[in-house]
């Protein structure tokens, strides 16, 4: 079993390092063939014009499509993205900026989006067709139909505009390096409370959904009936057959959502200022800094990658039956 | 007896309510009708000259508002679906359609009628303003042409109009003074239009109020519906015509065809699809239809899944294989025995796809890729209102709560047409 | 069960009493806190191209001279800052400066003429790619436009150094007003790498303030040099820059003072923030316009041959004139900018006041002079559809602006009904800016609408020269021979006098002209918490001379 686990590991890094490859370049070719160009902000009335021509020279945009490519894949393959245009720094570093920054909202993001998915569609089934079923059910479908950047102004017009509750934006106050590390805790959770209901409330409502329809799908198969009968606890009915059956389907969704939000949730970010992938992306693209681009691109690849296998790792565990189909 | 409330009831009902109301608009599209038509044969090449979207809407909507309701009623017992309860959900479905085919009657004014900014800015929900009616300075001439455009300006609402004034309030005294937030301009009898023996002066409301440029929002609902409507639409063909016939290709012939195009929509999905759409937008600009191909681009891999996984499936099938042995061309096996089977899927796939495109328009515009405020969309419209949250909150309220029922609607329908289709869930 | 009620309350207490914990609020500091809509990606004054950056950087290092605003005569008046007096030569070919003889960078090291002349090498070296690259053209340079320093520079001691000046140049005080760089900080460093280095080590500086913390996309946090000759007690000892992308944010924050100071406010906003009692409002004027450009040549066949053909809608003088009096700028100045800002007919704004020509007057709004002077040109509605049309061509063409900018969209969407009364059909379609720049650039479009932002001093000749080739800035393909003549002889000329007199004709003409339909001159409203004392809000910025500002406790 653990040999062929290995094996499928192995291939699937294989393929997507393939896949990778294959989006890179498409990328590449993309951005240099759409209009504007990077040495845009190099043409106003107080700059000279052989400015930006030295400029375009510095970033090798004078020579022809490929030899560009060549030499681009050349440094990639010593593992070097090349120097953003617009930070003037190594793609990498300057992606490391903000990527921890993403990774934790993203992870916290997640936790309560599954967290409150599962609490609430557990509730849910408990009163199986009932008032607070009905309740939170059609609750789901409306917050679902809200698009996220409403509710993201929504909240801001109400916590920060009218009550003063909430900041409105950034990810510290100014005078956060004053406080103690408590207070400095304190001032970020501040800050992310608002962006974090904005991204989770679309996602809880996902979950629920799913949740709730394939919980309520597994209750009602006969084996189920079967254990009552034989006198099985209902907790322990829960916990070792109604869960895992229900959760499976449950898991590659959750990678591929856990995916996307890791390549930035782009509106979140927007809205409240925060410094994360999403931004960087978008403005990197929107000011043609090429070598920026393509490192967010791959690093973004990469993490959807990664959360796809870890969610199929781990349905695989839950239910070895499932394996074969992941082995497929 | 009880009498319930079926769906024909209420499209109907509608239709003769709009015609109620908008009599007089209905009439007068009668009348160009007739005129135009009759300018095909006095003066042809005019005729095809004066051909346009403009002129068309009202008329095929005068058509339609007769002749729906009678065409309908008529069908009531033979349309099974005519017949169904009224839900939420269809309630909010005719209205949306009733926009779409009758929106020259809906609305108030061309959705990008703008006149006399001072008076009409960020008025909010029901407010009044008064019309000044000028006398017409143009020379009419009474031939067919001359009645013609006479009948043309009646009916076809253009985005300008000059032979009124819109004023906050107005006194009349031995002249005509009118008021523009403070200024007062006196004008002489001579420009006015007499009724009664007295300067014509009615008032005009605004339902929902105004946007920043003085421009009815109601109207630009009702209108607004058209263009997410044909977002909606055209980029869920895209997205249906590319998911089936990649998914078909990849599932019947397998092998390598299958890896490299199942590698190559990982690839896509492994790619944050917004970045995608802002680049291909970068490259054909911001209009109507780089945003529909954009977003047609973007949502077929779930159904490349679907039709391939449903695909590989049947292929193992006994009465599929026994099919192609038969000797059944692929593309009757396409039709015949496989889309059928996908059928029930795919619809809600698609249905879910269509709130999907209808958020990603909305969330576009927001982030300032759309098509901006110049096309009635209500997400540029919600996004537009944003920079007046503060002042006019109409501009946000109205067009979010439409944007809102849309797509609660559309999720519910996918919703209902999975029950339907998928017998197994329902016990 | 028991356990995770307590469990509940617990955190619910937690998150209750830990805000008390967090009491210090942000402003009853000494400084100021300015907020900005991004962050800057250099503070290094050779790589500033942004307004912002060249604000902090000049903050950082300081020039031989600073300027102050003349508003009486719309000019500038050098005041010594590095220098502490200068004497120009009698044939004004040369200048000598005397620097003051106490400034020391913040590692202690004593600021010399080294690092002016150290200073004029590197901005000029084209490796480094610097943002004043290029543009010493009254300087002696070779053939890359490197400054020759042995012609240019004689060292006379430690703290005097004389400039030597072309001798067919006309030398300006401006052209050399450069901030000043550590000669010992970077000389060792090598040039082609210059700004990759300059991101990852915290410099020295000698201005009024230095970096204390820069936390990227948050904040800029600067800090007073109390050992600079700048300083006086009792001023700001922190200035701090914080970075707000949303505007609605930056705007609450500024009313419910977090901020103490913010740029770029929308006309629309400063009734609401006249009703606050602590604030006040001002503005930056006569920096920026905004214009419809009419491309006088025809795009397509300039694009091909390169060849000069008049254009078939705007080639005419007569149909620009006509255009501009069909659109109803006093409208959208008054409904979107609440008429903050004036009218513009001319490339000058009405801050430089010795420069302006005072006989003209704008063209006022009147359509149905419009309608005249199109039918006299021949443009006409023969078929009634509404349009006008000449030769069997509708005038109908599409107008591109930059997408993201809510004024230029309000006023594309007047302007599209203003000349729709006058039958003329408009198409509105907007460009992502990348994208719109390259286009216009490229002289690709028929109509456009954009914005300038003008330079000070005033310079017209990037931007009205016939030479497409080497004035890529004029936009609308604006040939006249007679401005250009203007033009060469206010490069040589020396007297100010003579030259504005000559800037004047030239606006005369480009009055009669109307390359473009010049929209209005956009004042940048500035509001500022009255707690800051001492700030003087003018054309050239608003932070500018902030170490002289002091707040109340």
């Amino acid at each position: 079993m653990k040999k062929q686990i290995l094996n499928t590991i192995i291939r699937r890094i294989f393929t997507s390092l393939i896949v990778l490859f294959l989006l890179i370049t498409f990328i590449f070719f993309l951005l240099r063939i759409s209009p504007g160009n990077p040495t845009q902000k190099f043409i106003s009335p107080e700059l000279s014009p052989k400015l930006a021509e030295k400029v375009k020279e510095s970033f090798n945009l004078d020579k022809p499509l490929f030899k560009q490519y060549e030499s681009f894949i050349g440094n990639l393959i010593k593992g070097n993205f090349g120097i953003s245009y617009t930070y003037r720094a190594p793609v990498l570093s300057v992606i490391w900026n903000f990527l921890p920054f993403t990774l934790m909202f993203s992870l916290m993001s997640f936790i309560i989006q599954i967290g409150f998915g599962f609490l609430l569609s557990f509730l849910a089934v408990k009163n199986i067709n009932g008032k607070l079923d009905h309740l939170i059910s059609k609750s789901s479908l409306m917050i679902y139909a809200i698009p996220s950047f409403v509710i993201g102004v929504s909240l801001i017009y109400i916590f920060s505009v009218q009550f003063n509750l909430l900041p409105s934006s950034g990810f510290s106050s100014i005078n956060s390096y004053s406080l103690s590390f408590i207070g400095k805790l304190w001032d970020h959770l501040e800050h992310l409370i608002l962006p974090l209901i904005t991204l989770s409330l679309g996602g809880i409502a996902i979950y629920f959904r799913y949740l709730r329809d394939n919980l309520e799908d597994v209750y009602n198969q006969t084996f189920i009936l079967n254990l009552r009968a034989n006198g099985f606890s209902e907790k322990e009915i829960t916990k070792k057959h109604v869960i895992p059956n229900a959760v499976s389907p449950l898991i590659s969704v959750a990678g591929v959502e856990l995916g996307l939000l890791f390549s930035g949730a782009l509106i979140t970010e927007v809205i409240f200022g925060l410094p994360g992938m999403g931004r960087l992306t978008i403005n990197a693209i929107l000011s043609r800094d090429y070598p920026l681009v393509i490192g967010c691109t791959f690093v973004s690849g990469v993490l959807i990658i990664i959360s796809n296998l870890i969610a199929d790792l781990f349905k695989a565990k839950i239910d070895k039956r499932l394996l074969k189909e992941i082995l497929n | 007896m009880q009498k319930t409330l079926k769906i024909w009831h209420l499209i109907i009902g509608l239709c003769l309510i709009l015609l109620l109301i908008r009599l007089n608009r209905v009439i007068n599209s009668y009348i160009l009708l007739i005129e135009y038509i009759g300018l095909f044969f006095s003066n042809y090449t005019f005729a095809v000259n004066q051909l346009s979207l403009s002129l068309i809407d009202p008329l095929i909507s005068a058509l339609m508002i007769v002749f729906l309701p009678i065409f309908l009623f008529l069908k009531r017992n033979k349309i099974s679906i005519l017949s169904s309860r009224l839900n939420f959900t269809a309630v909010v479905l005719i209205i949306l359609t009733i926009f779409f085919i009758f929106a020259p009657f809906v609305a108030d004014s061309n959705p990008d009628f703008q006149k006399n900014l001072s008076v009409t800015r960020l008025l909010p929900p029901l407010s009044v303003v008064k019309v000044i009616h000028l006398k017409d300075k143009g020379k009419t001439t009474l031939n067919d042409i001359g009645k013609f455009i006479t009948q043309k300006k009646l009916v076809v609402k253009n985005i300008f109009n000059e032979s009124i004034i819109f004023a906050d309030s107005v006194h009349v005294d031995l002249g005509v003074i009118y008021f523009q937030k403070g200024f007062s301009t006196k004008i002489s009898n001579k420009k006015l239009q007499f009724k009664n023996g007295k300067p014509y002066i009615t008032s005009r409301m605004f339902i929902l109020g105004t946007d920043e440029l003085g421009r009815d929002i109601y109207s630009r609902l009702v209108y607004g519906a058209r263009v997410s409507l044909f977002v909606g639409l055209g980029s869920v063909v895209i997205s249906l015509l590319l998911g089936l016939s990649l998914g078909f290709l990849a599932g019947y012939i397998g092998g390598i065809i299958d890896t490299i195009i199942s590698r190559f929509t990982d690839m896509f999905m492994a790619f944050p699809i917004i970045f995608l759409i802002i680049l291909i937008l970068a490259f054909f600009g911001n209009s109507l239809l780089s945003i529909i191909i954009v977003l047609g681009f973007s949502g077929w891999m779930s159904l490349f899944k679907i039709v391939r996984g449903e695909v590989i499936s049947l292929k193992t099938k006994d009465f599929f294989i026994s099919a192609k042995l038969i000797g059944l061309p692929k593309r009757n096996l396409l039709l015949k025995e496989i889309l059928p089977l996908i059928l029930a899927p795919v619809i809600v796939n698609l249905v879910f796809q269509y709130g999907n495109v209808i958020l990603a328009e909305a969330a576009l515009s927001f982030l300032g890729l759309g098509t901006g405020n110049l096309y009635p969309s209500w997400g540029a419209m919600i996004a537009a209102g944003q920079n007046y949250l503060s002042q006019a909150w109409w501009m946000i309220f109205f067009p979010g709560i439409t944007l809102f029922f849309t797509l609660y609607v559309a999720n519910n329908l996918g919703k209902e047409i999975n029950v339907k289709l998928n017998p197994r869930l329902n016990e | 069960m028991r356990f995770k009620q307590i469990y509940f309350i617990l955190l619910l207490l937690i998150i209750g009493i830990l805000p008390a914990c967090n009491t210090s609020s942000p402003t009853k500091f000494n400084g100021v806190v300015v907020g900005i809509s991004s962050d800057v990606e250099s503070l290094n004054p050779l790589f500033s191209f942004t307004v912002n950056e060249g604000n902090i950087s000049e903050l950082l290092y300081l020039s031989p001279l600073q300027f102050q605003w003349d508003s009486s005569k719309g000019e500038l008046i050098p005041q010594p800052m590095l220098a502490k007096s200068w004497q120009w030569s009698k044939d004004s070919s040369s200048i000598t400066f005397y620097f003051r003889k106490n400034v020391k960078w913040t590692d202690g090291v004593p600021f010399t003429v080294k690092d002016v002349i150290f200073s004029f090498d590197v901005y000029s070296d084209p490796l480094v790619q610097s943002r004043l690259f290029g543009t010493f053209k009254s300087l002696y340079t070779d053939s890359s436009q490197h400054i020759n320093l042995a012609k240019t520079f004689k060292v006379v001691n430690p703290y005097e150094l004389i400039i030597n000046f072309r001798k067919d140049a006309v030398p300006s005080l401006v052209d050399i007003n450069i901030p000043i760089i550590p000669e010992h900080v970077f000389k060792n460093v090598d040039r082609k790498n210059l700004i990759t280095y300059e991101k990852n080590h915290n410099s020295v500086f000698d201005g009024a303030f230095y970096l204390k913390k820069w936390n990227k996309n948050q904040s800029i946090i600067l800090q007073a040099n109390k050992n600079s000759f700048l300083y006086k007690p009792g001023n700001i000892d922190r200035l701090i820059f914080k970075v707000i992308p949303d505007y609605t944010s930056r705007l609450t924050q500024l009313k419910q003072g977090e901020i103490d100071l913010m740029e770029d406010i929308r006309a629309d906003d400063v009734p609401i923030l006249r009703n606050s009692n602590n604030l006040v409002i001002t503005a930056i004027k006569g920096r920026e316009y905004d214009y419809i450009g009419w491309n006088n040549l025809n795009p397509s066949i300039y694009e091909k041959s390169k060849k000069i053909v008049s254009n078939q809608f705007f080639g005419d003088y007569r149909v620009r004139t006509a255009l501009t009096d069909a659109i109803n700028r006093e409208e959208i100045l008054r409904e979107f900018l609440d008429n903050h800002g004036e009218i513009a007919y001319g490339p000058v704004a009405p801050i430089f006041k010795s420069e302006l020509d005072t006989t003209l007057i704008p063209r006022s709004y009147d359509p149905g002079k419009a309608k005249e002077l199109l039918s006299q040109v021949g443009w006409r509605d023969s078929n009634n559809d509404g349009i006008l049309d000449k030769n069997g061509k509708k005038f109908s063409f599409t107008l591109y602006i930059p997408s993201g900018n809510p004024r230029r969209q309000f006023a594309a969407s007047i302007i599209q009904n203003n000349l729709r009364i006058v039958g003329i059909e408009v198409k509105i379609q907007s460009l992502e800016p990348e994208v719109f720049f390259g286009k216009m650039f490229d002289k690709k479009f028929n109509a456009w609408m954009a914005g300038w932002s003008v330079p000070i001093p005033l310079d017209l000749k990037p931007y009205w020269n016939s030479n497409l080739k080497e004035n890529i800035l004029n936009v609308a393909g604006y040939q006249n021979h007679q401005v250009n003549t203007l033009l060469n002889k206010i490069d040589v000329e020396k007297s100010k006098e003579k030259r504005n007199n000559l800037n004047k004709k030239i606006q005369d003409i480009i009055y009669k002209d109307e390359p473009f339909t010049f929209l209005y001159w956009i004042d940048n409203i500035v509001v500022y918490n009255k707690r800051i004392k001492g700030i003087n809000v003018t054309p050239l910025g608003a932070v500018l001379h902030c170490w002289n500002w002091s707040v109340n406790k």
